[in-house]
């Protein structure tokens, strides 16, 4: 079920957290006594942690031998070795849906609020959910057979003295002459991860080997899954929805959306044929060739009529290997034609791409230029519109501070109204996503600015409503 | 490509406008693969669907029973679901063409993936 975790990057069995080891003017000597009382000084913390771990390792076994069956070890009490009691099971499987949902959103906000690399929010996690389990304390298990590696990650202040290796080589031998275990660098049992930085200090232990960012059902990612993930959940995809993804890549937001709402149909286009091979290759990995179509046309000329999308999500290629010399505008503005009135936009946006649609905000119409106040009666209507769903309720109002911040730098776009704007990291760079909701047709302005499908029909098309029953539509043949 | 796809695509040569759809569907290769069912997902793609151009594409590809257009009741009703199930999602057409009918372009289909980039020329102002 852990492994249901969409937006977290990696999970970790928090074992300390504490204040960042002062650096400044004291000995390296000092500093590595310091380093070793993280090992030494709290074996109980340590005990729990590893004996968690151990019991996770052994309910996975188990899990593999039984067949479909769901073990959670985070809502079952470790101790009862309740694992074949079928009634139990399905209970506490809604019970995690439930709870497994909440960590989602609670996540995805955290996801994207700024912040240092995602080790710290899913540090917060496991904390919550592991602090919370009661553990027997587990008597004496065999661990001198233990092996074990520690990795190491310095920055701020502390990298400047030591790097990561000497301090993962302090540790490791700490815990040698602590708890008797071997170190084995190429295939260790358990690993120790420490993070220390300005902010913090951390020791954990991974969850699972690989990070949950690394999904098994995409073979090759373009973009980070984990956001591919968040922006997909942003865009309030409904059962029955037209979803586009207009710069597809290989896929990777398409396929993140598929997997968790599947009643949906998704086009995805590009113009690369190799990225729309490998988009292909992985459509098929994943099993879901039959749920995404592809197509090779440019997002600025698409061949769709007016008003025909319900969705629009596309990560805005960056930087320097973007050839075509396209303005972000005339993408938004062939995105904003093809989009349904009340239909959302979540783009993701470099820091550069930003900038540009700011510029080109101030030196057109001034709705910004007061700050967000003026927007404010705008901005609480758009927020309130996104009521409707759970998801947006949970991000509308926890990150309320977020998006009235955010949203004066996000210009409206003619029709297109913004609704939220989050910065987020993608490891080394910093990127942007942003919300739109369509809040008008545009109507017939020019001759060639909205393509309806037929002159007849146009009118059938823009009343189309998902959430309208269909029996109300009965006059549609033509 | 399949024909759900088929009946969304309209041409945007220049100048076109409305009487770019639907394009015209020419199939040399075409698959027939089964799918999941999906009553929900299908009643839902019903409103959506143009009936003429799916008719058209139909007729082209010689695909026999083929619903001429939404029948009452029509969510509720099996035999027809799963009827448009087949038309709509369960031919893939791999090799052809789609024609503007206006303009006359030709856009290539290949390995399902049908080309409607334009040049320049072509590209509407």
């Amino acid at each position: 079920m852990l492994k249901k975790l969409k937006s977290a990057e990696r999970l970790f069995l928090l074992i300390k957290k504490q204040f960042p080891l002062n650096v400044s003017s004291v000995s390296k000597g000092k500093i590595f006594n310091e380093m070793q009382r993280l090992v030494n000084d709290d074996p109980e913390s340590w005990m729990s942690a590893i004996s968690i771990w151990k019991n996770l390792l052994e309910l996975d076994a188990k899990k593999d031998k039984l067949s479909q069956r769901d073990a959670n070890p985070l809502k079952r009490k470790i101790e009862e070795n309740d694992i074949t009691n079928p009634k139990k099971l399905k209970t506490e499987q809604m019970q995690e849906l439930q709870e497994s949902r909440q960590c989602q959103l609670e996540k995805q906000m955290e996801e994207e609020t700024v912040e240092q690399g995602d080790f710290l929010t899913n540090r917060e996690k496991s904390q919550e959910a592991f602090q919370n389990d009661v553990v027997k304390a587990v008597d004496t298990p065999d661990q001198k057979d233990l092996t074990f590696r520690v990795s190491c990650r310095c920055s701020g202040a502390i990298a400047k003295t030591f790097t990561g290796q000497e301090v993962g080589r302090v540790i490791g031998i700490a815990l040698m002459k602590q708890y008797g275990w071997k170190a084995d660098l190429r295939n260790p049992n358990l690993e120790i991860f420490i993070h220390l930085n300005d902010i913090y200090s951390v020791v954990g232990i991974p969850v699972f080997r690989v990070p949950l960012a690394s999904r098994a059902y995409i073979k090759t990612a373009g973009l980070r899954s984990t956001i591919a993930w968040a922006m997909a959940s942003l865009a309030e995809i409904k059962a029955g929805a037209f979803v586009l993804d207009p710069m597809c890549g290989l896929g990777t937001i398409l396929l993140e959306a598929a997997k968790e709402w599947p009643d949906v149909y998704y086009v995805g286009a590009d113009v690369s044929d190799s990225q729309l091979l490998g988009a292909c290759d992985n459509l098929k990995a994943a099993g879901l060739q039959d749920k995404i179509e592809l197509l090779k046309v440019s997002v600025i000329e698409l061949p769709l009529p007016s008003e025909s999308v319900d969705t629009i999500i596309s990560d805005i290629p960056f930087g320097k290997k973007f050839k075509l010399g396209k303005d972000i505008k005339n993408i938004l503005q062939e995105m904003e034609r093809v989009l349904h009135v009340g239909g959302t936009i979540v783009l993701l946006l470099s820091e550069d791409h930003h900038k540009h649609l700011q510029d080109c905000e101030q030196s057109g119409i001034p709705l910004n230029s007061k700050g967000s106040h003026t927007d404010e009666p705008g901005i609480e209507k758009c927020l309130n519109h996104g009521e409707k769903t759970d998801l947006s309720d949970t991000v509308s109002s926890s990150s309320e501070a977020i998006s009235q911040g955010g949203l004066d730098k996000m210009p409206p776009f003619g029709s297109l109204v913004p609704m939220e704007c989050y910065q987020v990291s993608l490891g080394r760079t910093d990127a942007f996503i942003y919300k739109y909701r369509k809040s008008h047709s545009l109507g017939l302005l020019q001759p060639g600015s909205s393509r309806p499908r037929a002159a007849a029909q146009q009118g059938r098309r823009l009343s189309w409503d998902p959430d309208r029953a269909p029996e109300s539509q009965g006059n549609r043949l033509p | 490509m399949k024909l759900l796809t088929h009946n969304l695509l309209s041409s945007h040569v220049r100048g076109v406008g409305p009487r770019g759809f639907p394009l015209r569907l020419q199939a040399t290769e075409v698959r027939i693969s089964p799918v999941e069912f999906n009553p929900d997902f299908v009643a839902r793609m019903i409103p959506k669907v143009e009936w003429a151009a799916l008719l058209e594409a139909a007729d082209t590809l010689h695909l026999v029973e083929v619903p001429k257009g939404p029948i009452e009741g029509y969510e509720h009703d099996e035999k027809f679901l799963r009827q448009m199930h087949h038309v709509l999602l369960e031919v893939d057409v791999l090799e052809g063409t789609l024609q503007c009918p206006e303009s006359g372009r030709l856009f290539p289909i290949s390995r399902g993936i049908p080309n409607m980039l334009l040049s320049d020329e072509e590209t509407e102002t």
